[in-house]
């Protein structure tokens, strides 16, 4: 049945075995196609193995899913160096803290330190107190007073 | 260049299977 595949599908999980994780969540599939929860964990478990081009594919295959994997795409196409896919990607995303941290990062790679920075005190503004967002942007800030 | 900090990984995260096993 398929709570037997999705316990398997947690267990490759838990033991970061992304690969197997791969294969159970295409089983789910197969007998539960367009399944919102398998669909995910295929995507996630394809991005954690850098099979970004597979990631994609299973994303544009999946059109009537409830979950919005725009964050996903752009973040594939992010580590593609697809960098002005990725912000088009981005552009129907509600401005979040996971889609404002990479838009930063997207544009830090383009080289636009300014836009860049802008984000990471919006963010440090914003309810998340987050240390890493902090160091991050102070390394960018002495960056660029280093220049 | 010392940014190589990739803090969006984090949010690619999977979901919940607690009530589908
Ligand atoms: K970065």
């Amino acid at each position: 049945p398929i709570e037997d595949l999705f316990a398997s599908l947690n267990k490759h999980i838990q033991r970061s075995d992304f690969e197997q994780a791969v294969k159970v969540a295409d089983q789910v599939l197969s007998v539960a196609p367009g399944d919102d929860d398998a669909i995910r964990c295929k995507v996630v478990a394809l991005v954690k193995a850098d099979r970004f081009d597979d990631a994609i594919s299973t994303i544009q295959t999946s059109k009537k899913v409830l979950t919005d994997f725009s964050f996903f795409k752009a973040y594939c196409l992010y580590r593609q160096n697809k960098l002005d896919e990725a912000l088009e990607s981005l552009k129907s995303q509600e401005g979040n803290s996971a889609t404002m941290l990479l838009e930063s990062q997207i544009l830090y790679r383009l080289g636009k330190m300014d836009a860049c920075m802008d984000i990471y005190q919006k963010l440090q503004k914003s309810k998340i107190d987050s240390l890493e967002i902090n160091s991050v942007a102070n390394l960018i800030a002495s960056g660029r007073a280093s220049e | 260049n010392p940014i190589v900090l990739d803090l969006a990984y984090n949010f690619i995260d999977f979901p919940s299977l607690e009530n589908r096993m």
